[in-house]
């Protein structure tokens, strides 16, 4: 078994770089919490009340962060309603303590769930929406609920809200006194971040890192996108409600204010200066923000202001947000020497598991008088091809004669205008692209769309099985990680198979394009597909690579896989392909064997033309 | 009589909103970006407005240009600060930019004049005039005046005018508009000039007629969002229409009952038609839009081959 | 002799750590066409991109009329005479078709009529469609349009990126059959396809890179006739 070794290569650009480290793998987290524990062990028992209870303040917003890091980190969807859903926890928590006695636990699935429930019904239309729609749609949210709230008076107490909120209780003990509060605010965001922290360390945070740089590759490899984001969605809404009720116990007073927009101004300064991707930026950017107006004094009054200044700073000047400049900068200070890694516990497979039905010959593809048209413009006018189980189909034709959005209709990106595509006797037209990847299609992009900032091996890895990644397996996830652990060593299997092997530990976006191609040839195949669409494999290969990659993908057809190759390297193309079709403007000219099709006058003048006439 | 009464008041809340948002369309057809500002500008402009008119003590339209430039320079500021350094990011950057500006601009007010209502001089004057059995402000008309020459100013300078075409053209491929020539940069900067600029007369306008407070720029800001969304994202006549249709909807919706007299009777219909229900519901019919038909009402104005 | 238009000299382009040109060098004389031959992926867009500005190279000077281009902006290039055709036509979309060639235009009402009306006459079906917006226009006509935008300045060198993407054979011809006219009108052309003989019809110069590299280069003659060309495109 192959070790491999993390090598010091420079690039440029520091969010890639952080990487290299085991100091970045760590984090800044873990000194920053020893240090935190240290200063309060000295300081708490002689802090005054108040500043006592703005520490309680902090962490409220520091669990609000939190949450607001799946929805708007891991997820990339920039939501307005995260104060809403705090304010919608408080005033459940805050209305069923005043005016039913129910304690501050016992309410506590009222005051998380409303939340919740809320953002299920608000998440279904909207979710799906580009983000200036969707921007505006939880603003409006947040805007219904404020009016509704200072409008229904009876329910709410109306502008003035209601006083008298008791403290926080547990088990029927009412929580006396700032400290005993604050202790139980900070227990439930070290709970929190620890959540977060084991949702997002695994497979699944890798699964929203592809989420949100490249949806439509996610898609494409299985993930379901909409679900992922619901979920995210759902999280945020969940931690949202626990903080807003734990304000309302806190302070004692329950006032529209909580749904006002400088909650949420503040929870995204936070999430913006703590580094939205990290548990250790929402908790320290809390802390930071909030004791901000504390420690100078001239900023009380104008708090928002400053607010507004360092959110315009840090989103111009360090987008990364604070901890993730602090990790560059340790990263640079500190320069490990190479590492092996440890060898995974599960020995290799022999063999990678490729297909699923070993049946050769049978037809795989069946696309029938497929046309896709985009307003007036037929870029598929009534093609008809076949695939059959391990042969190689090459697709040829200029540049914009359909190529890719043939593949494109057949993944499930385009939805075909009229005519059927089969898969193995089942008929795919329509489906979404997840559900088609998970039948066993698989394809690659004509610009290699990897992760830059995540490993190759990663990148392959998270293709493997990504039906399984979900909520509840992260969630179970031990601290060894065997699920991943196998789903990397599987994944090295396959970047050995396509000769890619020595670059596994690279970051993606530093491979040269050649390789990039190859790892993405590799995390096609890790959904053990039967059908397999390569757009431009051979783009950027010498003779030798070129050689090598036609063997490689010549022992994977005949592992049973059926192939469908777009191609413009005839060379590379012609010893590979059973057989071959030409697309032309968007209708299939030619089709047949290889030399065949590259005989006829029809292909000749479509890709060579005739020599233009000189004047 | 009381229905033209009611169009006169659409009209000039219309109008309004209209001014509001066409700085709003216009930023975002140059550059692509949400200027999540836009509203506090309008905010900006309605005190810049009081602050002159305190130290000058000359009518409105005296004013205009001075609050014009003044403004102006604000719209260069910004364009600096929030958005040329985040040309090159993801959307959500200059979003996020944006709304800090917002933020520094409505605290800044708050800090500098209190969160007091204050108004601004008239344009022209503030009588009211009759005629056609109508009584009407002064003010109102020379809003609808004042919108309509903006409106139709800013059609003939996107038209008809080489800069403006130029502009349409670096919002609709920046890269090859720099390769043929156009200096990409500067243009934003001077859209976020004529952005400001008009944000500042809308700001002027309004102060009169409706005061001007530090949180009114927030108001403004979300109307003239909707009105973008349901018009058409990106296009200017869609942006009037919709600035036009919420003017309608806020004005005839609590008009309901005078129009509708059985209405009266439906239990708490003083709550049920009060200017915050007529908000809400407002702001649940754009949200159906957004699910059912997120292209607008008249789909978006630039359309692209995927 | 002259200085020629266009010196390009060992140019290095490089996208993060992975080199899409290495050391290439070539010259564009006045008044002729050059073809830049080579399969996709093989650096000509790229080539083209750093001599326009929009790219800039790790190593290697680009110099017009024997002044080194630097770091010279993008607009201020095209401004210097330097006309860009990008690959992929990359009209104006919302545009129409008199405003697509009228905001490429630098000089007075009379001469950017003039000029338009000058393009018209390159390309009639234009003027057919003078008030039809861009992404409205078929793929042959979008190209022709900017191939024209790409002229409207007058530019003493045309960059023209692949312009017979996507495009039949017979309007490929079309197009690039305009290209004698253009350079008998004063513009050098450098052009980038990959349709080799078309492009070596119309040029009388040619350059083939492979992967980053110059691997050939002379008469468009002297390539039309060698093995090595066809080699490179068709295979057998």
């Amino acid at each position: 078994m192959r070790g491999w070794h993390i090598r010091g290569w420079r690039v440029r650009g520091w969010h890639i770089r952080r990487w290299q480290t085991p100091f970045a793998r760590v984090g800044v987290g873990l000194p920053l919490a020893v240090i935190a524990i240290v200063v309060a062990a000295f300081g708490l028992s002689h802090a005054s009340d108040y500043a006592l209870r703005v520490l309680s303040v902090a962490g409220i917003y520091a669990l609000l962060a939190l949450g607001y890091g799946f929805i708007f980190g891991q997820a990339g969807a920039l939501s307005l309603a995260q104060g809403t859903f705090m304010g919608v926890g408080a005033y459940v928590s805050g209305i069923l303590a005043v005016r039913y006695g129910i304690g501050f636990d016992a309410a506590l699935p009222a005051s998380v769930g409303l939340p919740v429930v809320l953002a299920l019904l608000v998440a279904i239309p909207v979710l799906r929406l580009q983000t200036h729609y969707f921007a505006l749609a939880t603003l409006l949210i947040g805007q219904i609920i404020l009016l509704v709230v200072t409008q229904w008076e009876s329910v709410t107490g109306g502008a003035n809200g209601i006083g008298g909120v008791p403290p926080l209780s547990l088990l029927g003990h009412v929580i006396e006194g700032r400290l005993p509060a604050l202790l139980l605010v900070w227990a439930l965001v070290a709970a929190g971040g620890l959540l977060a922290w084991q949702i997002t360390r695994g497979r699944l945070g890798d699964a929203f890192a592809v989420l949100r740089t490249h949806p439509v590759v996610a898609r494409a490899v299985g993930i379901d996108t909409g679900l992922l984001r619901l979920t995210a969605f759902l999280l945020s809404a969940a931690y949202a409600g626990l903080a807003g009720s734990l304000y309302v116990h806190a302070i004692g007073v329950l006032s529209p204010d909580i749904l006002g927009f400088p909650v949420m101004v503040t929870c995204l300064t936070i999430a913006v200066v703590g580094s939205r991707l990290r548990v250790t930026g929402a908790i320290a950017g809390a802390v930071l923000i909030i004791e901000l107006p504390e420690w100078a004094r001239f900023l009380r009054d104008d708090y928002l202001l400053a607010f507004g200044c360092i959110l315009l700073l840090v989103v111009v000047a360090l987008p990364g947000g604070l901890i993730e400049a602090a990790e560059w900068l340790l990263g640079r200070v500190w320069v490990a020497p190479p590492v092996a890694p440890r060898p995974p516990l599960v020995p290799l497979p022999a063999a990678v598991s490729m297909c699923r039905s070993p049946a050769s010959d049978s037809m795989l593809l069946e696309v029938s008088g497929l046309s896709v048209r985009f307003g007036g413009v037929h870029a598929l006018d009534a093609v008809s091809i076949r695939v059959r189980a391990g042969e190689v189909l090459g697709l040829i034709g200029p540049n914009g004669s359909g190529k890719t959005t043939l593949v494109n209709a057949v993944t499930g990106i385009y939805p075909p205008g009229a005519g059927r595509v089969v898969l193995a006797g089942r008929e795919i037209a329509g489906n979404t692209p997840h559900a088609i990847a998970r039948l066993g299609v698989a394809r690659t992009f004509q610009a290699a769309a990897l992760v830059p900032e995540m490993s190759a091996l990663d990148n392959v890895a998270v293709a493997r099985g990504a039906a399984d990644v979900g909520l509840g397996r992260a969630l179970l996830v031990g601290l060894r990680d065997s699920g991943r652990r196998r789903a990397r060593a599987e994944a090295m299997a396959l970047l050995e198979r396509m000769g890619a092997a020595q670059h596994a530990a690279a970051p993606a976006g530093t491979l040269p394009p050649g390789i990039a191609r190859l790892v993405e040839i590799a995390r096609a195949l890790a959904s053990a597909p039967r059908l397999l669409l390569l757009d431009e494999p051979a783009a950027g290969l010498n003779g030798t690579e070129q050689a090598d990659l036609a063997r490689r993908l010549r022992s994977i057809a005949d592992g049973g896989v059926g192939l469908l190759v777009i191609e413009h390297n005839m060379q590379f193309l012609v010893p590979l392909a059973d057989r071959m079709a030409c697309l032309d403007y968007g209708k299939l000219i030619a089709a047949g064997t290889p030399a065949e099709v590259q005989a006829d006058p029809r292909v000749i003048e479509a890709y060579l033309g005739a020599p233009a006439v000189p004047t | 009589m009381a229905a033209s009464q009611l169009l006169l008041e659409v009209l000039a809340l219309g109008a309004a909103y209209a001014l509001v948002a066409l700085g709003f369309v216009l930023i975002l057809n140059a550059t692509g970006a949400v200027n999540f500002s836009q509203g506090d500008m309008v905010m900006a402009g309605g005190f810049g407005a009081v602050v002159l008119a305190n130290a000058l003590h000359v009518p409105g339209l005296v004013l205009l240009p001075l609050l014009l430039v003044g403004m102006a320079a604000l719209g260069v500021v910004v364009a600096v600060a929030a958005y040329l350094p985040l040309r090159r990011r993801p959307p959500d950057a200059v979003f996020i930019s944006t709304i800090a500006v917002g933020i520094i601009l409505q605290n800044a007010a708050n800090h500098l004049f209190g969160a007091e209502p204050m108004a601004a001089p008239p344009l022209l004057s503030a009588g009211r005039v009759r005629f056609a059995g109508i009584e009407v402000s002064i003010q109102s008309l020379a809003i609808i005046g004042v919108a309509a020459l903006l409106i139709v100013g800013l059609q003939v300078l996107f038209v008809h005018t080489q800069f403006g075409r130029r502009l349409r053209a670096t919002a609709q491929d920046r890269e090859v508009a720099m390769a043929i020539g156009i200096p990409v940069d500067r243009m934003v900067v001077v859209t976020f000039a004529i952005g400001a600029a008009l944000a500042g007369a809308a700001g002027l306008l309004l102060a009169n007629a409706f005061f001007v407070t530090p949180t009114a720029g927030a108001d403004y800001m979300v109307k003239a969002y909707i009105a973008v969304v349901i018009g058409g994202w990106g296009s200017i006549p869609g942006a009037v229409a919709g600035a036009l249709l919420i003017a309608a909807f806020e004005v005839l919706y609590p008009s309901l009952p005078l129009l509708i007299p059985a209405l009266l009777r439906m239990p708490q219909s003083d709550a049920v038609f009060s200017q915050t229900t007529s908000t809400i519901m407002l702001d649940v019919a754009v949200l159906i839009i957004l699910v059912a038909r997120p292209g607008g009402l008249f789909g978006e104005a630039v359309r692209q081959r995927p | 002799m002259s200085t020629p238009l266009l010196e390009v000299e060992a140019l290095e382009v490089r996208y993060h750590t992975v080199p899409a040109l290495r050391g290439v060098s070539l010259t564009v004389g006045a008044n002729e066409a050059v073809a830049l031959l080579g399969a996709n992926g093989a650096g000509k867009s790229t080539l083209m991109k750093s001599i326009i500005g929009l790219v800039r190279p790790a190593a290697g000077r680009i110099l017009l009329d024997g002044r080194p281009l630097g770091m010279l902006r993008a607009d201020r290039r095209a401004r210097l005479g330097i006309g860009y055709c990008p690959e992929g036509r990359r009209t104006f979309p919302g545009l129409t078709v008199r405003e697509n060639l009228a905001v490429a235009c630098w000089g007075s009402a009379r001469e950017r009529e003039h000029r338009i009306a000058a393009m018209f006459a390159l390309f009639p079906v234009l003027g057919q469609r003078a008030a039809t917006r861009a992404w409205q226009l078929s793929g042959g006509q979008q190209q022709m349009l900017a191939v024209g935008r790409s002229l409207m300045d007058a530019p003493r060198l045309l960059l023209l990126d692949e312009p017979s993407l996507g495009l039949s054979p017979r309007l490929t011809d079309e197009v690039l059959g305009q290209i004698p006219a253009i350079v008998a009108g004063g513009t050098s052309v450098l052009l980038a396809e990959q349709n080799a003989a078309k492009a070596l019809a119309v040029c009388t110069r040619a350059v083939v890179l492979k992967l980053g590299q110059v691997v050939a280069s002379g008469k468009a003659a002297d390539l039309a006739a060698s093995d090595e060309v066809r080699a490179a495109f068709l295979g057998g």
